[in-house]
């Protein structure tokens, strides 16, 4: 009878933590030590915009080369676009692309399509998470780098302080956000 | 220890039936394919696609295309879950695959290139959306150009057109016929995740 009950218990253990990457799947996820969790599942989330800043136009060192592919989850942009701000738990993911390297001096590549910019691969994470009371010094927003580089990206990430200063400098007034370069949050556009 | 494991299980059960509403609606809310076509065969603007899955933006500005590129600008395409995860799985679109491409200006260039300089460094930014373009795989009704019908809903700001016709084989199948026939019609060379798979999934 033992047995059975710690067959039960463990039983329901793995149930509750088979849940639990789905429960994260509502927000951000931490380690006890406060490293953010690769968020997963973010590919399908919406996206919002994709600047790119080519090696080629940046003395061959963009600081996030070079496609950067916002992600947000639908409910968090919908309160952003009623309500002017992010709500807590608001997670942004950053994927970066490389560019495929063409003939042109600014890196472009001449397609079927026409002369421009095509993604190759996958080339880091960056992420930014919302939470007012863990990260109150730098306007509410904590910052993330789970690496510049090809997957498989970091599976946690220490805090980046760093980060915060650009965007406490540029971007402090629209919540520490760079709406001005994604039409999802510069419109009301579902 | 009986009522411990009645307790235990009940528990169990409770876990599991708070899962099964996730799933059904998941499956409940998933059409066979979002293509709805009226009875000359026009294809209806498709809705809610900027929720899909965004497998890419091509970038052509146009300033780097003699001020007139044939797709101005930022080519952003999704694709939904359920026909992206059969792709990943069998290499190949299922029936009834929406592909939507949606075009956006760059935003207010300033150098010749169509570039500005932001802090992030010097690049390209999202404008206003410009435009639509859709390919729709249906192997009966688009025999006639490898099964995928290639539709135009405006190359201008919004609203796009509510409907469109088939495209001709010049306009759009001609080029994916010489390039891509080979991977479904689609230049997947240029989507990470439609080339190397979702290491996410």
């Amino acid at each position: 009878m033992a047995y059975l009950a710690r067959f039960a218990i463990g039983v329901l253990l793995m149930a509750v933590t088979a849940v639990s990457p789905r429960s994260g799947d509502s927000g951000p996820a931490f380690t006890k030590d406060g490293s953010l969790v690769l968020p997963s599942g973010f590919r399908s989330w919406v996206f919002i915009g994709g600047p790119i800043t080519p090696n080629g136009l940046n003395d061959g060192e963009a600081p996030f080369p070079e496609f950067h592919s916002v992600y947000i989850r639908r409910e968090n942009l919908r309160y952003y676009q009623e309500n002017g701000k992010f709500p807590e738990g608001t997670v942004l993911v950053k994927e970066l692309t490389l560019a495929q390297v063409g003939k042109h001096s600014d890196g472009s590549l001449d397609s079927a399509s026409g002369r421009g910019y095509f993604p190759s691969t996958l080339s880091g994470l960056d992420v930014m998470v919302k939470d007012s009371k863990r990260y109150s010094k730098t306007n509410d927003w904590g910052f993330f780098t789970f690496g510049h580089h090809a997957e498989p990206y970091e599976s946690s990430a220490k805090e980046s302080p760093q980060c915060a200063y650009c965007h406490i400098a540029n971007v402090a007034k629209t919540d520490m956000v760079w709406v001005q370069y994604y039409p999802l949050l510069r419109s009301k556009i579902d | 220890m009986r009522r411990i494991i009645a307790v235990l299980t009940l528990g169990l059960g409770v876990v599991a039936a708070s899962l099964l509403p996730h799933y059904s609606r998941r499956v409940a809310a998933a059409p066979q394919t979002t293509a709805v076509f009226d009875a000359e065969g026009r294809l209806k603007l498709p809705e809610g696609y900027r929720h899909w899955v965004f497998v890419g933006a091509p970038l052509t500005p146009n300033a780097l295309n003699n001020g007139k590129a044939n797709f101005p600008e930022y080519h952003h395409v999704y694709v939904e879950e359920k026909n992206l995860d059969v792709y990943l799985k069998t290499g190949v679109f299922p029936e009834g695959t929406v592909l939507v491409k949606e075009l956006t200006r760059v935003l207010n260039p300033s150098f010749p290139d169509g570039s500005r300089t932001e802090p992030s460094g010097r690049g390209y930014f999202n404008g206003e959306f410009n435009g639509m373009d859709v390919t729709v795989k249906d192997s009966k009704r688009f025999a006639a150009t490898n099964g995928w019908g290639f539709f135009n809903f405006g190359h201008h700001p919004l609203p796009y057109s509510s409907w469109a016709k088939e495209a001709s084989v010049g306009e759009c199948a001609g080029c994916h016929i010489a390039y891509v026939a080979k991977t479904d019609m689609t230049w997947v060379q240029f989507y990470p995740i439609l080339r190397d798979g979702d290491k996410t999934k």
